[in-house]
């Protein structure tokens, strides 16, 4: 028996012992051709998987950066994250901001070699606005009556009623090739099909995605061949394939490691304003909080300098409005500096001289925990007691969107953050701060309600004047930070590091990477 | 083998010398040199846990931001933290979470673990298969998600980590004591014992469970090390404990990013949890040597 | 086998959907209406009663259907594909030498009890079973990839991605293995029929792996059966550290964002990976100790 317990165990080893020698043969082939003198693939290593590729079915960003190298929309957004024309040369939208006029570019081909041309936009748009299992990204879409192909290169889309993300929704809806969705529309979460500057190759899921340059691209330029896409959730495994130059493009770059990348003379740290506000949204509707000069209060107690040196080792900027600097029609506000004193004063007249206890959540990352923990060590000094609840996303989702009314809602604070286009104002207020928005309704998790918010909310999402949207966004925005139903924290940076002979690949306000120029000394 | 055991049955019992079990013990557990440091080693460390917060320089939760992420020095003897909180000082008032933490869960563990692991190997059949099956099942999910599971349910918190860990530490206690219930089940003196119409339960417990005592103890004390890692991949999970509170795990899952900068932030808590389970299993090596009933008479 | 993975199957599917948090929600996001998010709820078939969606599972299964994400929208068997070959051989190569050392040192310590290599054998068991995963895969990576540049620090592209992973995760199970031998072996060499037949002349090289070892491997083997199944699904943690394409994590990020057929699938994989492995347990069991055999 003892024999046959031994014969199991060479076995074993033996099976380990093979399958690592299969493997080595492949290493041993790319291997070779990544050592070849220029090298022509370019790495780049993210911190999260990718969900789909499927461009009318995913909202996150990482996913979203793979697809902007395959595919692109009628309009694009730049390093600012403005929106610049795409597959449009030109583009007109209506006063009455109904109606969205397009001019395509010409003599542009998808990667199967399909023509790019109206009918090409039609059927993607329409697929968006019928196929049902794309409900979560028809927002906008779903309010077109009409899509017009005027001429091969001319396409008018007409609204039900003004929205006024349309124009980022325009962004966001790529273009796939007809043939994808006519003929095999099950593929287009696994091989989508564009006319990107590049075209998909192959992905592995949770371990690689490949992409390879497209040579018919209209844009011509000089680009690297080949890039590699990978998920590394470990900020610091990130870090160190970066330093032995595994890869070339690392995002993001953990803040704690900063220091120790930016002495290191073979790679190169950016650091880019982002759209992503950190804030502590404070229950307005529950006692003590719905006294505005206990959350004025607040917000004086807390050290946002502090913050963001401790909290983000340095990197970051305030958060001087409801909306981030790099947010279309955001105007700056007189912040609440540091001060003990004034919040003391604050608490006394509101009759907290002594304090209270107080409850913030969060989920279980760990820069939430250190967020978390900051807060509570600033609010002791104004004698708030902070009890830290720290909760697993999906069960804080439950607890949040559970509530059905403002009255059922256990809410204080919510140690959180919100993103948005930097083109999209409207989704950077209306789900925060109008009355509409309640849980489960949207994120006004403040249960924020003003009603002059409500209106002048209401009215800028009905016109297409700049001039005008600017005059009412001014007015929500100081109406709303000198209520404070936040504490505003302050605003990303985002960092991204990548070796030094890398060119063309830019960070967008919201996190993606641009490589449409990507490029290898 | 049947002829070996003839033997023993016969064997004529020698009277025993008079002798203090206490003395008898201390006196093997000297020859035992690393258990015997090893075990020093927990004692001071259960000291530790007892009057820890009285002896800390710093208060272990005061932030500090002009002092944030200092090396070893003088002042900060293993540094200080994100915070520019004294990390020394929150080892030692540490030290009562973690130890009481994985204290509490494994023995809770064991307690369940050793009655269904009794019970199925000696009554066998149904109740058996019934257990096995069982923690089978429990087997199938990993401790993650069972852990997840059981703090999304109860909520977060240290009690919560206890009752986790201490609910994944069952089934593997109960296959352990299964397992030798089955063999001591066949040895003659429990034969003997049934024979001359003990009980069930004195059987298991009077007989049985010594039997199992010795592969018991050294699982004890690696599942004490393992509830310390456990409740720390809890911590690291923000289930845990309050991020605040200076529970090692959480020092640790916390620090973990600075490794490539501040890298004491990482190793002091990861030392401080190698050294306590290194100690922890050097005892329980000792502890089994010397407690074993079978080496007692020799 | 079949009635266990029945109930299993229940077992798993009542509580998975048990677990608070909300998919529907989670892939709306958190700026969504109550309206997007029923649309949601509706079109992932979860505003169906729970022993409806029970029974589309089941039959779905039998047909070999295991779903489709919530998340991605692909189907689970695809997520599986590539998936999971890297974590069973993963598996093997931790397994594989955790064995062999294990084995090893546990027989030359209990030979060599009280000596040298006994100490230095238990020492080196010892610490490989008080380190954190992730602390000491941290560790390996700073050496081992960073500074001196040998292994890559992530991914399954060769046998080199699998070093360090496989120390990490086979550090602890040899440790254990290896403590688990030592004291089973003792206790095997200080029973009767050893003693007998030292007594009766027999060389220690028949003694020890002749009659000893293979009497002290029952515990042993418990513990390596015990440890395999949890490495099939249980190396989260190392995973995570080395980013390595595995299994483990697949069922990490899908617990998190609640996306049930994935929970589910994996879940059951597991038990019946579990179950095999305790086949096999039992199987030795009764090699190992014929005495066994007319108990089970």
């Amino acid at each position: 028996m003892w024999k046959t317990l031994f014969v199991v165990l060479i076995s074993l080893v033996l099976m380990a012992g093979c399958s690592s020698k299969e493997s080595g043969t492949d290493e041993k082939e790319s291997s070779g051709s990544s050592s070849s003198p220029k090298e022509e693939e370019l790495v780049i290593a993210v911190n999260e998987n990718f969900i789909s590729m499927d461009p009318h079915n995913t909202g996150d960003t990482n996913s979203n950066s793979v697809q902007t190298a395959m595919l692109e929309g009628l309009l694009g957004s730049d390093e600012e994250g403005q929106i610049i024309p795409q597959l449009a040369e030109e583009y007109s939208v209506s006063d009455n901001a109904l109606e969205y006029s397009f001019k395509l570019r010409q003599g542009v081909t998808f990667h199967d070699g399909e023509p790019f041309n109206a009918e090409a936009v039609k059927t993607s748009f329409e697929r968006i606005m019928k196929d049902e299992s794309l409900r979560l990204n028809s927002r906008g879409f779903n309010l077109i009556t009409s899509i017009d192909v005027i001429d091969d290169y001319q396409i008018k889309v007409t609204l039900k009623e003004p929205y006024a993300g349309m124009l980022t929704r325009f962004v966001s809806a790529k273009i796939l090739s007809p043939k994808l969705i006519n003929d095999s529309s099950n593929d287009i979460g696994k091989t989508p099909v564009g006319t990107g500057p590049f075209k998909f190759v192959e992905w592995v899921q949770g371990d690689h995605l490949t992409v390879e340059r497209f040579d018919d691209y209209w844009n011509k330029a000089d680009r690297v061949k080949k890039i590699t896409y990978k998920p590394v959730p470990e900020n610091g495994s990130r870090v160190a394939m970066l330093k032995t130059g595994e890869a070339h493009v690392i995002y993001p770059a953990p803040v704690q490691n900063l220091k120790e990348l930016e002495s290191n003379s073979d790679v190169e740290i950016h650091k880019i304003p982002s759209t992503i506000a950190r804030y502590v949204s404070i229950n307005t509707m529950k006692e003590p909080y719905d006294d505005v000069r206990i959350r004025q209060a607040i917000n004086y107690a807390v050290n946002k300098e502090a913050f963001i040196s401790v909290v983000n080792s340095g990197y970051g900027l305030p958060l001087d409005s409801i909306i981030p600097s790099k947010t279309q029609f955001y105007s700056k506000q007189e912040t609440y500096d540091h001060n003990i004193e004034k919040a003391k004063e604050l608490m006394k007249e509101a009759g907290f001289e002594d304090g209270f206890n107080a409850e913030i959540w969060g989920n279980t990352n760990s820069d939430t925990l250190k967020g978390m923990q900051f807060i509570q060590q600033q609010l002791k000094e104004i004698g708030i007691t902070v009890e830290i609840k720290s909760m697993e996303e999906g069960t804080l989702s439950d607890e949040i969107y559970g509530a059905q009314t403002p009255e059922e809602a256990k809410v204080q604070m919510w140690y959180v953050s919100w993103s948005a286009y930097p083109s999209d104002t409207t989704n950077a207020t209306k789900p925060l701060f109008s009355s509409s928005s309640f849980p489960p309704d949207g994120a006004n998790t403040a249960y924020y309600k003003n009603d002059d918010v409500d209106k002048w909310i209401t009215e800028v999402n009905q016109t297409a004047d700049p001039d005008k949207q600017a005059e009412i966004y001014s007015n929500i925005q100081s109406a709303i930070y000198k209520d404070a139903p936040w504490i505003f924290l302050g605003v990303d940076e985002i960092l991204a590091g990548s070796r030094s002979n890398v060119e063309g690949v830019f960070i967008s306000p919201t996190g993606g990477i641009n490589v449409t120029d990507a490029n290898l000394k | 083998m049947e002829i070996i055991k003839e033997v023993n049955a016969y064997t004529p019992v020698i009277p025993k010398k008079k002798y203090s079990p206490v003395k008898e013990f201390f006196k093997n557990w000297k020859k035992q040199k690393l258990a015997f440091g090893a075990s020093i080693f927990i004692l001071l460390l259960i000291i530790v846990a007892i009057i820890g917060p009285y002896i800390a320089p710093y208060d272990p939760y005061e932030p500090d931001y002009n002092t944030t992420l200092q090396g070893p020095s003088n002042e900060h003897w293993a540094g200080t933290d994100e915070y520019g909180r004294d990390i020394f000082s929150r080892l030692l008032v540490g030290a009562r979470i973690s130890l009481g933490v994985s204290f509490l869960a494994v023995f809770l563990g064991a307690a369940g673990g050793i009655i269904l692991g009794l019970m199925s190997g000696y009554f066998g059949g149904w109740l058996d298969r019934l257990i096995m099956r069982g923690s089978d099942v429990m087997f199938a999910f990993p401790d993650l998600l069972l852990a997840i599971a059981i703090v999304a349910i109860l909520g977060p918190g240290l009690t919560n980590v206890v009752i986790a860990v201490s609910i994944f530490s069952i089934p593997s206690f109960a296959r352990l004591v299964r397992g030798s219930t089955l063999e001591g089940k066949e040895t003659v003196f429990v034969e003997a014992a049934k024979s001359m119409g003990a009980s069930h339960r004195r059987i298991m417990f009077k007989h049985i469970f010594p039997e199992t005592l010795g592969s018991l103890i050294v699982f004890i004390t690696m599942r004490i090390g393992t509830a310390i890692l456990a409740a720390s991949s809890l911590s690291f999970l923000g289930l845990g404990a309050s991020p605040e509170t200076p529970d090692w795990g959480a020092m640790l899952s916390l620090g973990r990013d600075y490794l490539g900068t501040a890298s004491h932030v990482v190793m002091m808590p990861g030392l401080a949890i190698f050294l306590t389970v290194l100690a922890f299993n050097l005892v329980g090596d000792g502890l089994r040597d010397v407690l074993d009933p079978k080496t007692k008479n020799e | 086998m079949i009635p266990i993975l029945f109930i299993v199957s229940i077992l798993i599917f009542f509580f998975t959907h048990l677990i608070p948090g909300d998919p529907a929600r989670l892939v709306a996001g958190k700026d969504a209406t109550l309206e997007e998010v029923n649309i949601i709820r509706a079109e992932l078939g979860l505003d169906q009663p729970i022993w409806d969606q029970y029974i589309t599972y089941m039959s779905n299964l039998f047909q070999g259907d295991l779903g489709t994400s919530l998340k991605t929208g692909l189907p689970v068997s695809e997520m599986f594909a590539d998936r999971f070959m890297p974590s069973i051989y993963l598996t093997f190569m931790s397994m594989g030498w955790a064995l062999v050392l294990g084995l090893l040192i546990g027989t030359l310590s209990a030979v060599f009890k009280n000596k040298w290599p006994d100490y230095f054998g238990m020492v080196t068991a010892v610490s490989g079973i008080s380190m954190p995963g992730f602390w000491l895969g941290l560790i390996l990576i700073q050496i081992f990839s960073v500074q001196l540049g040998w292994f890559p620090t992530g991914g399954a592209e060769s046998w080199k991605s699998y070093i360090l992973p496989s120390i990490t995760l086979g550090a602890g199970i040899m440790s254990m293995l290896a403590r688990f031998t030592r004291s089973s072996l003792l206790e095997t060499l200080r029973a009767d029929f050893i003693r007998t037949g030292r007594a009766k002349g027999l060389k220690e090289s028949v003694v020890i792996p002749k009659h000893a070892l293979r009497n002290s491997l029952i515990p042993v083997v418990t513990i390596a059966g015990l440890q395999f199944g949890f490495l099939l699904g249980g190396s989260v943690v190392v995973e995570t550290v080395f980013s390595f394409p595995g299994m483990g994590r697949l069922l990490i990020d899908s617990i998190a964002f609640r996306d049930y057929p994935v929970i589910q699938a994996e879940l059951l994989l597991f038990s019946i990976e579990f179950i095999l492995v305790n086949l096999i347990v039992d199987i030795m069991y009764s090699m190992l100790n014929p005495k066994i055999r007319y108990v089970t």
